[in-house]
């Protein structure tokens, strides 16, 4: 095994792992559409994004899913937070729209929803953000299952239905043995399980692993379809074990790439570049020395270590604006774009 | 004292002994009649009860069954609000029908949104009809057939060996109608499941084995998110299916003899008193 110096789950050969560079996200929903148009265009599925793209500072999908509990109390794993199941409300509901009467047949009336009269709903605050002009701010966030080292919606099921792939770690909900019980619903501090109330049964993101075992009619490997049609191309597959790969190097070498809510104890495998803002404005419009998107705020996301990523950042582009060279900004620029998907290293295992 | 008054004294006693056995010839069939304490009674019928509302019910004697909050690992496994279903149960030539009834003042028949759980009810038989399973969805050695309804108007035939190993049958037999009602002073559920006594397939519960056969009950409130191992449940109680309906006539004979024997020592206490009394007289 080349994991020796990573922490990856007893049990699972290699770990499946993303990289996602929140710098790259205009927000434009196309991971989002990828997903559903693949996965959730079926009865009971309507109201899942199992790939969403939330603005921050902002509520989330669902609404203010990081108060609602989940994941781990400690970082020894023997004690679960349970956590609260979402409202309709809190994820939005399923609006319909006469598409066919306006588009077709002439009506004459607004496009808006025409079985409820929604007061929230995903993105609802979209581009909102914080702070005050000129110093608003605000960033777009990716958002899949973790796929964690530690996934607290495994050892929330008592029937034993979610389980973590041996060969990738990939975490799935084995619909034979689900019984709908909604424990890993509540369990999963980040919310990306989702109960279908038509099937009667949870389910969740699978890493499209159909694609990346080369299922489809083509016989090749994809990567998962958020990261495939993504349109700046912000995604990095491959293994977090994989030593050659850019995974492990803003992981593990560089530390630049960080889990979301590494205190929720879960051990996440999807990482994040955090976000670089343009600095503050003074009110006469002079540029100044004062990072637009606060630290805290950063720190609140991703713990104290974004701060040491932020300065490895910036250090490393300093290097290059001098005519330095930097691995690093390379492999951020995608200056080697066979790198990006390196999903059969470990074809041959 | 007068010798008129110790003279009525053996006569008084006498009386009271009398009374006492009048009292206790009145008490001991009545006594010989309750049933022990973890039997479910078996009325014989000649007509369908499926239906929960149909006259027949009424002649079936209800057993009060006491529930608590099943030992579990899942979480608020303590928080159940159910404190007790009443079970009436009658058998036709081939059907037997399980009447429970219990108060739930919400009605919960929806899974349609990520918070709705159902209101449900559950009966367990060993599926080994002459053992008794752990009491928590039985053991890997020990299989358990559970009957589940769900306010959604689902009824599943379960077979578990043990918590979190529960397996729908693909093709149940087992039926249900249920209906709001009145129970005591309070909204409830009345439902009525059905199935045949014989079984037709391996691990399915023999109704008709001519043993007693242990019985349990299960009742989750939607409202309070109760579902899975969160539930209110009752200790193994038993349908007397076995002969002679359950020894009660060794019961009788017992019961026979200590009454002959209270009232042969009445007797011969109250001939006693009067002989002494009339000796004290004489003298």
């Amino acid at each position: 095994m080349a994991h020796e110096n990573i922490d990856i789950a007893d049990g699972v050969d290699h770990q499946v792992a993303m990289v996602m560079d929140l710098n790259k996200c205009i927000g434009c929903q196309t991971c989002t559409v990828a997903c559903e148009t693949l996965w959730t265009e079926r009865e009971g599925t309507e109201y899942m994004y199992w790939n969403n793209v939330e603005t921050r500072p902002g509520k989330g999908y669902p609404r203010d899913w990081e108060s609602k509990g989940g994941g781990w109390e400690s970082e020894e794993h023997n004690e679960r937070s349970v956590g609260e199941i979402p409202s309709q409300q809190d994820y939005g509901e399923n609006w319909e729209f006469d598409h066919e009467g306006i588009l077709k047949e002439g009506e004459d009336k607004a496009l808006k929803p025409e079985n409820t009269d929604p007061e929230w709903g995903p993105n609802w605050d979209e581009d909102q953000g914080a702070g005050e002009h000129p110093n608003n701010y605000y960033f777009y966030f990716p958002r899949i299952c973790n796929h964690c080292t530690h996934p607290s919606c495994v050892e929330a099921c008592p029937r034993k239905a979610l389980y973590k792939r041996e060969e990738d770690g990939v975490v799935l909900v084995d619909q034979e043995r689900c019984r709908g019980y909604r424990y890993c619903v509540e369990g999963c501090p980040y919310k990306k399980v989702y109960y279908n109330a038509v099937t009667k049964r949870s389910e969740k993101c699978v890493f499209c692993y159909p694609r990346i075992e080369g299922e489809g009619p083509d016989g090749e490997t994809h990567p998962p379809a958020c990261a495939d049609q993504c349109t700046t191309q912000l995604r990095l597959v491959g293994y977090l074990d994989d030593q050659d790969g850019p995974i492990y190097k803003l992981v593990e070498q560089y530390e630049v790439a960080l889990p979301l809510h590494p205190e929720y104890q879960t051990t996440p495998n999807v990482y994040y570049i955090p976000p670089v803002a343009p600095p503050q404005h003074s009110d006469d419009g002079e540029t100044v020395d004062v990072e637009r998107i606060p630290r805290s705020y950063l720190e609140e996301l991703f713990g104290e270590q974004v701060n040491d990523a932020l300065d490895t950042i910036e250090r490393e582009r300093a290097k290059v604006e001098r005519g330095g060279h930097s691995e690093l900004m390379e492999i951020l620029q995608d200056k080697n774009p066979a790198q990006q998907y390196r999903l059969e290293v470990f074809a041959d295992d | 004292m007068t010798d008129a008054s110790r003279g009525r004294r053996p006569l008084l006693v006498a009386g009271l002994l009398a009374g006492l056995l009048v009292a206790s010839a009145a008490l001991v069939p009545l006594i010989a009649d309750a049933r022990p304490a973890r039997e479910i009674p078996i009325e014989n019928v000649d007509q369908s009860l499926a239906d929960p509302g149909a006259d027949g019910w009424s002649e079936v004697p209800a057993a009060t069954v006491p529930l608590a909050s099943a030992p579990s690992g899942v979480p608020n496994a303590d928080d159940t609000t159910v404190r007790a279903v009443e079970v009436e149960a009658a058998q036709s030539d081939e059907t037997l029908f399980v009447r429970l009834r219990w108060a739930d003042s919400s009605t919960d028949r929806e899974t349609n949104s990520p918070r709705a759980f159902p209101d449900m009810a559950a009966i367990q038989f060993p599926v080994n009809a002459t053992t008794q399973p752990a009491i928590a969805m039985g053991s890997q050695r020990n299989l358990v057939n559970v009957w589940q309804w769900a306010g959604t108007g689902t009824t599943q035939e379960l077979l578990a060996g043990g918590p979190g190993s529960t397996t729908a049958f693909e093709q149940p037999q087992v039926s249900v109608e249920a209906t709001r009602a009145t129970i005591g002073e309070d909204d409830g559920w009345s439902v009525v499941f059905t199935r045949e006594l014989n079984a037709s397939v391996d691990n399915r519960t023999q109704l008709a084995a001519d043993a007693d056969l242990n019985v349990a009950f299960g009742i989750w409130n939607g409202e309070n998110s109760e579902r899975a191992g969160q539930k209110a449940v009752s200790e193994w109680y038993y349908f007397p299916f076995g002969p002679d309906e359950g020894g009660a006539p060794f019961q009788m004979i017992l019961w026979a003899v200590a009454g002959i024997a209270i009232a042969l020592v009445i007797a011969v206490t109250a001939i006693s008193v009067r002989r002494a009394g009339q000796e004290g007289e004489s003298e």
